[in-house]
């Protein structure tokens, strides 16, 4: 059994675990998920120290074939582009983990729901066969049906329903366009990412661009791209804080990292597609944003900051070039890192005065210094201020973008400019103002929600001045599948 | 031994982010702690400053091989920031005194703060100072020196404002702040001349360049670090800085302002003592200013009537002095004044509240009647020679006057186009709401309010919001969302009916029989 193995499976053990223990006693059912998450998270850094970041080609890797008829294997292998994104897995998970003390009802399911969620995120990352992926992906929507279901707010039910459906909805789409690709599969080489390159590489390119169609209908939920976000804001609102973490963090990653699979499969379909998905980039990065400036509830805001950072990401991605698949990459780490530390900060403040309108809030900094600075420094990482990983990110896709389209990039700048506006104005609120008596009295972070804080924000100021060890984790690989798609213009 | 030079500035950091970061997280605080902190402070103080005396010890015996790489922070092409630290030679012996002179006025501050309401932050910025002054005095770049001069400045404009709730503590250490940016200036250009003549950003390679460089070149290099040297050590234009600095506690003004900081500006030049050597002209200005300076503390000196007034202008007579010395390339003396300064002055500000008991049967000598009797002087004297109002006059209200002018052009033209800045908006819109709210009225309606522009820009955001919002909740939420559900459900309803219409018993046994044809 290799690493990757019991890296995956570790989170399902925890919750096998989990399944006999004592429903009465939640000291030991937390001891049991904070162990076996960070068990995982220490194995993921593991895997970290001991990856060559030199070598292009997916590593570690696992292969035992599990339906020899239809050719899939269980296939496992990390590389340049999966490992930021397992490392952000885990490291979310137990930051979720510790920020829910909060969750006091039967928090037997929750614990175990979660642990299979990082089950579900950890198969679609390592996954290196169609099959799997396509699997795992599914996977993960159990989890979170019930997640959201059972410990969310008042709509939860109609949340997690919607959920649910469009995210089915856009699989079906992903599962036709696999289905379409393995119809050229002359040789009989089953559903291995690899073959199915192979496969893709025989289609005529009017079939390309229906299947990369499907493809960004079914990534495209989950990304999320204009419209087919509507999910979002009510399931990012209803969740329980935790996650909403691991939803935006983390699963919204899924999508994207999805997409730029499939753009590196289907390279002809990509360069005709390049004017639709810059047009779905930068439409959902204005979109997103000045929806969010609409917002006067907190985590809607932060939930359609979400939509309008995931349009960077599709823009980075639809340069087609290295340095726009470096940027989208930075962007979806620094993006997990940003909103997961939003959603975290909002659903502390909201435990401790139980609203989420921004104006109900004012002069927080006499009460909650300690919140004001890390939630302060959160978003203006969100506003991709210098000395923090969201302006790495926003840089790198902003060069790629000018070098290719130039006088276009002004969009770009007009979506910063309405970042900035409703984070600063959100941070005007919340800290600065006349002092209410209804805000006094809120005690401050302390123990677990300042570590889980402490740790994402420690992240963010640190890989925003030291940025060179994560663009180097994913150089060689990027490098590699932007020479594909360039190797195969129309 | 040489090594030793990268710890002793390090120490009192370490120090000063223990305590700064123990207050910021509330586990130093209260008076109990305090002897913690003061414990955690002069322990690592102290160690620096051992360290100090064994690196001068050693630097005595010759052991030392002059400088300590320890490695490049930064390249940049050519350009190469590296770090390292001088450990030999005059900055060895400074450092120690300095270091020494610290423990001391650190011990004092001890008890001198027992019980005051900024305790951890007086020890807070007095560690970080300590830092920054080892730091200047030992680095060998003169980018980590620069780094070293400004949070010297910048613990020098907190400590200044120590009592920031006094308006008058906190206008002066803007104020010192802003005169001592002035130097500041000199010193980056200096550094950027450096650079473009010379391609290299360390002390010795600045002094001894490898091409000779001309007159014109070393003067202007000259030129900029001895503008950084005067506002730093509050010679004229700078002098009047120093009497505003006065504001701080005791023990603070001590260290900054009697024996360590305000000799930082001859430190630099006798640091740079060959570069001036090369340009006579710059060696000149040193000398006029310093002439002026004394002559302007001596005479100021004369009407001051509090202690700490007139120690701030011996303390710039004496600097003065040492700058004529530095002009005319008497290097050693400027040393052993600047050592011996700096002890004296050091002593004298930090028992100046004693200062009247020890003195009190001496009365004050009267000044030569030459001088007594000139009233114009006296004049001049009592206003300070109207610096600060020549200052306010020639630079503060121009600028105000500029200032005034464009918030006007800002008001009338700019904010019409583009909108106020929505932080005044908001507190004005807030303390609206509030009074309202205290009335018990609701006049406007508070959610159409939240995402409101103003100006040309701010609207048409608010117009592209709006059409956007709905978009979102027509086609997103409501078309897709909602219609999806809907329909699905109506879609569930009439299966279930199917269903129900096939499970009626007629159906079923008509189904079976039908079944049973079939298959046989």
């Amino acid at each position: 059994m290799g690493i990757l193995s019991l890296l995956l499976w570790m989170p399902a053990l925890g919750a096998v675990f989990l399944a006999f223990a004592p429903g009465d006693k939640p000291r030991v059912i937390r001891c049991l998920a904070h162990l076996f998450s960070s068990v995982t998270l220490l194995l993921s850094l593991w895997l970290l120290i001991h990856y060559d970041q030199h070598n292009a080609a997916t590593q570690f890797n696992e292969n035992f074939p599990i339906n020899p008829d239809l050719g899939s294997e269980y296939a496992l292998g990390v590389d340049g582009l999966s490992l930021p994104m397992v490392l952000l897995a885990t490291v979310l998970t137990s930051v979720a983990l510790l920020a829910s003390f909060s969750i006091t009802d039967s928090i037997k399911g929750y614990h175990l729901c979660v642990l299979l969620l990082e089950f579900g995120i950890l198969g679609v990352f390592l996954a290196q066969d169609w099959a799997l992926f396509y699997t795992f992906w599914e996977v993960t929507l159990i989890p979170l049906f019930f997640l959201i279901g059972r410990w969310g707010g008042k709509r939860r039910h109609a949340a997690s329903l919607n959920f649910v459906l469009y995210t089915m909805g856009g699989s079906v789409f992903m599962l036709l366009s696999l289905l379409a690709i393995s119809e050229y599969d002359l040789e009989y080489e089953g559903t291995l990412m690899t073959s199915m390159h192979q496969m893709a590489k025989d289609m005529p390119w009017q079939e390309q661009v229906l299947v990369l169609l499907g493809f960004l209908i079914g990534f495209g939920v989950k990304l999320p791209i204009f419209p087919l976000h509507g999910w979002l804001p009510l399931a990012h609102v209803e969740a329980p804080s935790p996650i909403s973490i691991l939803l935006s963090g983390i699963l919204l990653k899924m999508g994207a990292y999805g997409l730029i699979r499939v753009l590196v499969m289907l390279p002809e379909a990509a360069h005709i597609l390049q004017p639709l998905l810059i047009f779905l980039g930068l439409f959902g990065m204005l979109y997103g944003g000045l929806l969010a400036w609409r917002q006067t509830d907190l985590k809607a805001m932060v939930a359609y900051s979400s939509v309008s950072h995931m349009g960077l990401v599709l823009l980075g991605m639809s340069t087609l070039t290295q340095l726009g698949l470096s940027g989208a990459v930075l962007q979806m780490t620094a993006h997990g890192l940003i909103a997961g530390a939003l959603f975290l900060l909002v659903g502390l403040l909201y435990e401790r005065t139980h609203t989420r309108n921004i104006q109900d809030y004012s002069s927080l900094v006499h009460t909650m210094p300690r919140y004001t600075l890390l939630m302060t420094l959160v978003l203006l990482a969100a506003m991709g201020l210098p000395g923090t990983v969201g302006f790495i990110a926003e840089l790198s896709v902003l060069m790629a973008g000018y070098q290719q389209w130039g006088g276009l990039m002004v969009l770009f700048g007009m979506s910063m400019l309405i970042t900035a506006a409703y984070c600063l104005r959100t941070i005007g609120v919340l800290f600065t103002g006349p002092v209410r008596p209804a805000m006094h009295a809120i005690p401050d972070l302390h123990s677990a929600g300042l570590l889980a804080a402490g740790i994402l924000v420690v992240g963010i100021v640190l890989l925003g001045i030291l940025p060179e060890a994560l663009i180097q984790l994913s150089a060689a690989t990027l490098s590699e599948l932007s020479a594909v798609i360039k190797s195969r213009p129309l | 031994m040489d090594a030793l030079t990268v710890f002793i500035p390090l120490l009192p950091l370490l120090a000063a982010l223990i305590i700064g970061l123990g207050h910021f997280l509330g586990v130093l605080q209260g008076e109990a702690k305090e002897s913690l902190t003061a414990d955690i402070s002069l322990w690592t103080l102290t160690l620096a400053c051992l360290m100090a005396l064994v690196v001068a010890g050693a630097e005595l015996l010759g052991n030392n091989t002059g400088l300590f790489v320890v490695g490049d922070w930064l390249r940049c092409e050519n350009v190469v920031v590296s770090v390292n630290f001088i450990s030999s030679g005059f900055s060895v012996y400074v450092a120690a005194l300095f270091a020494l002179l610290l423990v001391i006025i650190l011990r004092f501050s001890v008890n001198y703060l027992h019980r005051e309401r900024g305790y951890f932050r007086f020890f807070f910025i007095y560690n970080l100072f300590a830092f920054a002054m080892l730091l200047l005095v030992l680095s060998g770049s003169s980018v980590l020196s620069f780094v070293g001069w400004e949070i010297a400045g910048l613990c020098s404009f907190l400590l200044i404002a120590y009592q920031y709730d006094r308006p008058v503590a906190s206008g002066n250490a803007v104020r010192v702040f802003v005169t001592n940016r002035i130097g500041d200036t000199g010193f980056l250009m200096g550094m950027g001349l450096s650079v473009y003549w010379l391609n290299t950003l360390d002390w010795q390679a600045i002094s001894h360049p490898v091409d000779r460089l001309g007159t014109a070149e070393a003067t202007g290099i000259a030129f900029c670090f001895a503008l950084a040297a005067c506002a730093k050590s509050a010679q004229l234009p700078f002098t009047p800085w120093l009497a505003r600095a006065m504001e701080g506690p005791t023990p603070s003004s001590a260290a900054f302002y009697g024996a360590v900081m305000i000799h930082a500006g001859v430190y630099l030049l006798i640091l740079l003592q060959d570069l001036f050597e090369q340009a006579p002209m710059v060696m000149g200005l040193l000398v006029v200013v310093g002439a002026l300076t004394a002559l302007y503390s001596y005479l100021v000196g004369l009407t001051q009537t509090d202690i700490k007034s007139s120690l701030v202008f011996a303390t710039s007579g004496q600097l003065g002095l040492m700058f004529m010395e530095c002009g005319l390339g008497f290097w050693e003396i400027a040393s052993w004044h600047l050592a011996a300064h700096a002890v004296v002055r050091g002593y004298q500000v930090l028992t100046a509240p004693s200062l009247l008991h020890n003195v009190h049967d001496n009365p004050i000598q009267a000044v030569s009647p030459l001088l007594a009797k000139s009233r114009w002087l006296y004049l001049a004297s009592v206003q300070r020679f109207w610096l600060d109002q020549i200052a306010d006059w020639a630079l503060v209200k121009p600028v105000q006057q500029l200032a005034h002018d464009l918030s006007y052009f800002d008001d009338q033209g700019l904010d019409k186009v583009m909108g106020c800045s929505a932080p005044a908006l908001n507190a004005a819109a807030s303390l609206a709401q509030l009074k309202e709210h205290s009335i018990g009225a609701r006049l406007n309606n508070v959610v159409d309010d939240f995402s409101h522009g103003s100006g040309l820009a701010g609207t048409l955001t608010q117009w592209a919001a709006a059409v956007m919002h709905w978009l979102e909740v027509r086609l997103v939420l409501r078309g897709i969302s909602k219609a999806t559900i809907g329909r699905s459900r109506n879609l569930g309803r009439r299966v279930n009916q199917i269903e129900r219409t096939l499970l009626r018993p007629r159906y079923l046994v008509l189904f079976v029989c039908i079944t049973l044809l079939v298959t046989f």
